[in-house]
């Protein structure tokens, strides 16, 4: 049972009425019951629970018959107070209110001998309203339904738009029954109307269409975030191809709430100044710092050289959050030695490539932003103005991308386009002449392209702000550049690269690695799913191989 | 007008793999840079096998190789690459990175030095994504026909090979089935089918192809052109006898490195003849040849001297001391480069007396053939030529410069603008 309602006793209070009885749940919130009808209040007085829920529970409302009963139960766990007033103490006595009035129903005993079995294999927490649960069931003809009830009292029927898979573990251990289905395994994502935080006192039920009933108790739910990411997509991998049924009507639902979840659990914890920022800076460059922080000074090197960054702001941020104290020390030295000045923002948590972005945005104050990542160094000074003339020059212009090279001079970026392979159904991003010699005639021509990378993308920052930003709901993405342009784009304005400006990009290529394939292929399908429509257009517009007349 | 625009595509760089074709690739892809009106490009694969690690970036397989902005590696995994089929188990190498390539680089040529670790599946592609484009193919060995390294040698008893065929290469390979042959055949072929033009640099290689089944219309010999250094090696020291003879290239079995061991064994003691090995790669032979090798070696002492790897451009100063150059090859060669060398060098040649080498080398005109396997054969040519110096003369009298490689220029770029004319034809009356 719950520490919050071990925690309760004292005495249930008459309210003013005679016929309406009241008893404080939590310090917010009261349970009314007046003539059979039950109801959640707001608190008028201040105080605690005093211990007197069970008795007026038993007195007033165990008469009722079972369905009413459990019908009670989920109207408190639903009510719209619970949102306003969440907490452990409400979740509580929620569960004491459960519990006493849910009718039990028989406990479901695995048994390969037997026409009725049940599993809750794992319930995640997804935020407080939304959940994702996994399991199998099995009973003569598959139209069992399957109830999941919180340990609040809210009830939800899980198997009504599950997906529905065959288990052949499951198909194996009742293969001495004669059944109809083969699919008894189901995955959900289910909203409740209001917030559950208990993590123990799940309950499942199962129905069957020939009136048996019986329940289970779930396992405690699942909250850290970076779990349960890792194991919705590794569901997603283990169910068809990752951007298939499942990950349409439920991952998607899923992830996206969880990326949110994860930026909003980053916050930031303190800025570090050294020296003095411009007070009226041109343009702010924001630099998300993960792992790496060996390239810092080989960025602070030609930053240092040159004089554009007279009137630039230039903000870390840190979203390896362990690493502060080594940043810090190695902010501090740099500092003594190159005179540049720069801000450090940490967070409390980390928050992915475009939360983190986010946060160094916040920060800032310019009237342009400049998106850097800590493994790009120019080519040679001059090239923030540069960019910046040409993006004043340039009507209508959304996001800017210069020419960025690897390390034996070949291009890594000269634009981006959407390529879909012949046949397949996904669009993927693509680099317009990858891998050629920096000097391709072809790559040496400023032009209009359908995105840029945000490894180093000039934009302005209304324009970023009215494009929402770059997107959170990309996993480890891969996509959220791409997905910014788009929304410029559809907002009228046209992305431009421009190869006068040349940088080189260091991209690693650790993280290729097979850890990454599920997620890169989700955050793909995703990346089609919303956007597929206006890549066509795009497309058909398009020629990635375009020559025009290069640049002297 | 605008330049013509020539792609090479070789499967090996110079600068990570000396090599005969490797060399040759880059001398003419330089040659042909400096021709006005043309633009050639360099694609030179590269793989685990030749570079200490992977070098590709993220998403593309392409890179330079350094300040020129022509030339190119394209990086393919050496364990992706079916030996037997010729073709890369990544089909998104043509799909999509090769076509990128040849989209971006629109060449009105494609001028292949080979396909080895890329795959013959690079010919259909470049027919399919420029349909326009002339495909000229330059072979240098018997890959296509043959599964045995390509040197159309029996895999029993050093049989010398005349021809492939299903039933034939099933006994060489027993546990590959005769339909397994079949197929291969007819992959390599069907992709074959999309070349213009094969260059074949000497006349047996060409025979064999024909043979084989490419037609006569789609076939000539073309030798190798060379540039050649600046210098000719000086003449060596006047001795009484022409004694010194130099060998040339990888230490391997089928270049005939044991019938030149045995045959000095067997000289004359009283002849005055020295070996000098100038030899690559014995490390990467099989751990019995190297044992083989070095028993050989063990006895020979007086009479052998290994020098090593040498360099391109070491060549005039390695053959200044040297009256021969030795050619014992156990395959039929195509036109091994060493003879262009020597005889640039004014040095005659002693050579089996099948193949190229046969073809290319004029026995009592500029050198001197003995049986090709026969270490006998060849000990008895050496005692010959080691103790003649009127035949030493009168040899290096009979050479000729090899083939320059202007004239090679001239002749494929005529050869160029034909197939590119004659493709126009095609498209016009399909």
């Amino acid at each position: 049972m719950p520490d919050a309602v071990k925690a309760k006793n004292g005495a249930r209070r008459r309210s003013g009425r005679a016929e309406e009885q009241a008893t404080r749940l939590s310090p917010d919130v009261d349970l009314v019951v007046d003539a059979g009808a039950v109801e959640l209040r707001k608190s008028r007085t201040a105080g605690e629970p005093d211990g007197s829920l069970k008795a007026l529970l038993r007195e007033e409302l165990a008469a009722l018959d079972a369905d009413r009963r459990n019908e009670i139960s989920a109207e408190l766990g639903a009510s719209p107070l619970v949102g306003e007033h969440p907490s452990l103490p409400l979740s509580g006595s929620l569960y004491e209110i459960r519990e006493v009035l849910r009718e039990r129903l028989p406990a479901c005993a695995v048994d390969a001998r037997q026409p009725v079995g049940l599993a809750i294999e794992q319930i995640l927490a997804i935020d407080e309203r939304s959940f994702w649960v996994s399991g199998w069931m099995h009973d003569e003809d598959g139209e069992g339904a399957v109830t999941l009830v919180s340990p609040e009292g809210v009830r939800v029927e899980v198997t009504k738009g599950a997906l529905r898979f065959e288990r052949p573990d499951v198909v194996q251990f009742y293969a001495t029954l004669r059944g109809t289905t083969r699919n008894h395994g189901f995955t959900a994502f289910f909203e409740l109307p209001a917030p559950s935080l208990l993590t123990d006192g799940w309950i499942a039920e199962l129905q069957t269409s020939e009136g048996v009933a019986v329940e289970i108790r779930c396992p405690a739910v699942v909250v850290d975030p970076l779990a349960i990411r890792a194991t919705i997509l590794g569901e997603l991998g283990n169910r068809g191809p990752v951007g298939g049924e499942l990950a349409a009507e439920h991952g998607r639902h899923a992830l996206t709430r969880l990326q949110e979840r994860i930026v909003a659990d980053s916050e930031v914890e303190s800025v570090d100044l050294y020296g003095e920022l411009p007070s009226e800076p041109v343009a702010s460059i924001v630099i998300p710092l993960y792992k790496r922080l060996d390239f810092i000074e080989h960025q602070f090197l030609q930053f240092s050289t040159d004089p554009d960054f007279a009137g630039v702001e230039l903000v870390y941020v840190l979203d390896s959050v362990e690493q502060k104290d080594e940043l810090a020390a190695k902010a501090r030295e740099l500092f003594a030695l190159y005179g540049l000045p720069f801000k450090v923002v940490n967070l409390t948590a980390g928050a992915g490539f475009a939360g983190a972005n986010r946060h160094g945005i916040e920060a800032s104050t310019a009237p342009q932003l400049l998106l850097l990542n800590s493994d790009v160094i120019p080519d040679r000074p001059g090239w923030l103005t540069a960019m910046r003339e040409f993006y004043e020059g340039q009507e209508g212009i959304g996001a800017l991308g210069p020419k960025l090279l690897y390390e034996d001079d070949s291009l890594q970026h000269a634009g981006l386009y959407f390529h879909r392979a012949p046949g397949a159904e996904l669009w993927e991003n693509a680099h317009c002449f990858k891998g050629l010699h920096r000097a391709f005639p072809a790559a040496n021509v400023a032009r209009p392209v359908p995105a840029v990378t945000a490894a180093c993308m000039l934009i302005d920052r209304e324009r970023y702000e009215e494009a929402g930003g770059l997107p959170l709901h990309y996993v480890q993405g891969d996509y959220e550049d791409s997905e910014l342009c788009l929304r410029l784009s559809k907002a009228g304005y046209e992305n431009w690269y421009l190869p006068q400006v040349e940088l080189y990009h260091l991209e690693g290529q650790s993280y290729v690695a097979d850890t990454r394939r599920i997620p890169s292929e989700y955050n793909m399908w995703l990346h089609s799913e919303i956007w597929g429509r206006r890549i066509e257009e795009l497309m058909a517009e398009f020629d990635p191989f375009e020559e025009g007349d290069p640049i002297e | 007008m605008s330049d013509l625009r020539v792609l090479y595509v070789a499967h090996n760089h110079p600068t990570l793999h000396p090599g005969g074709a490797e060399a040759y690739s880059l001398e003419l892809y330089e040659a042909m840079r400096r021709q006005p009106g043309v633009e050639p490009v360099l694609l030179a694969r590269i793989g685990s096998n030749v570079a200490r690690r992977r070098v590709a970036h993220p998403g593309t397989p392409f890179g330079s190789v350094n300040d020129d902005p022509n030339q190119y590696f394209v990086f393919t995994e050496t364990d992706h690459f079916d030996f037997f089929t010729l073709t890369s188990r990544d089909k998104s190498l043509y799909s999509r990175h090769l076509t990128d390539f040849l989209l971006a680089q629109r060449p009105d040529v494609v001028h292949l030095q080979h396909t080895h670790f890329i795959g013959v599946d690079l010919l259909s592609q470049i027919r399919r994504v420029l349909p326009d484009a002339a495909i000229v193919y330059t072979l240098h060995e018997f890959l296509p026909i043959c599964n045995h390294h390509g040197q159309m040698v029996r895999t029993f008893a050093d049989e010398l090979c005349p021809e492939a065929s299903p039933r034939r290469c099933n006994e060489c390979f027993p546990e590959i089935s005769p339909q397994s042959f079949f197929l291969r055949e007819r992959f390599v072929k069907g992709h074959f089918a999309s070349v213009d033009r094969f260059l074949a640099p000497s006349a047996q290689l060409m025979d064999k192809y024909l043979r084989w089944g490419i037609g006569p219309q789609r076939i000539e010999v073309e030798e190798y052109g060379r540039l050649m250094p600046d210098r000719r090696a000086g003449d060596p020291a006047q001795a009484k006898s022409p004694a010194n003879i130099g060998f040339f290239g990888q230490l391997s079995h089928f270049k005939g490195a044991e019938v030149m061991m045995e045959a000095m064994a067997m000289v004359d003691p009283g002849v005055d003849a020295h070996l000098w090995l100038n030899g690559a790669n014995l490390e990467l032979q099989t751990e019995e040849f190297q044992e083989e090798f070095a028993r050989l070696q063990e006895g020979l002492r007086g009479r052998v001297t290994f020098r090593g790897p040498y360099e391109h451009a070491e060549l005039p100063k390695l053959m200044e001391d040297l009256h021969w150059a030795l050619i014992p090859s156990i395959w039929w060669e195509n036109s091994p480069l060493v003879i262009q060398e020597a005889f640039f060098h004014r040095r005659p040649i002693i050579c089996s007396d099948i193949g190229g080498m046969a073809e290319k080398v004029r026995d009592g005109v500029d050198g001197l053939h003995f049986r090709g396997g026969d270490p006998v054969s060849l000990a008895r040519t050496i005692e010959r030529a080691t103790t003649n110096p009127r035949l030493w003369r009168s040899l290096r009298e009979g050479i000729e410069d090899p083939y320059p490689m202007d004239a090679h220029v001239s002749k494929l770029l005529g050869l160029y603008e034909e197939t590119i004319e004659q493709r126009k034809g095609v498209a016009v009356s399909a």
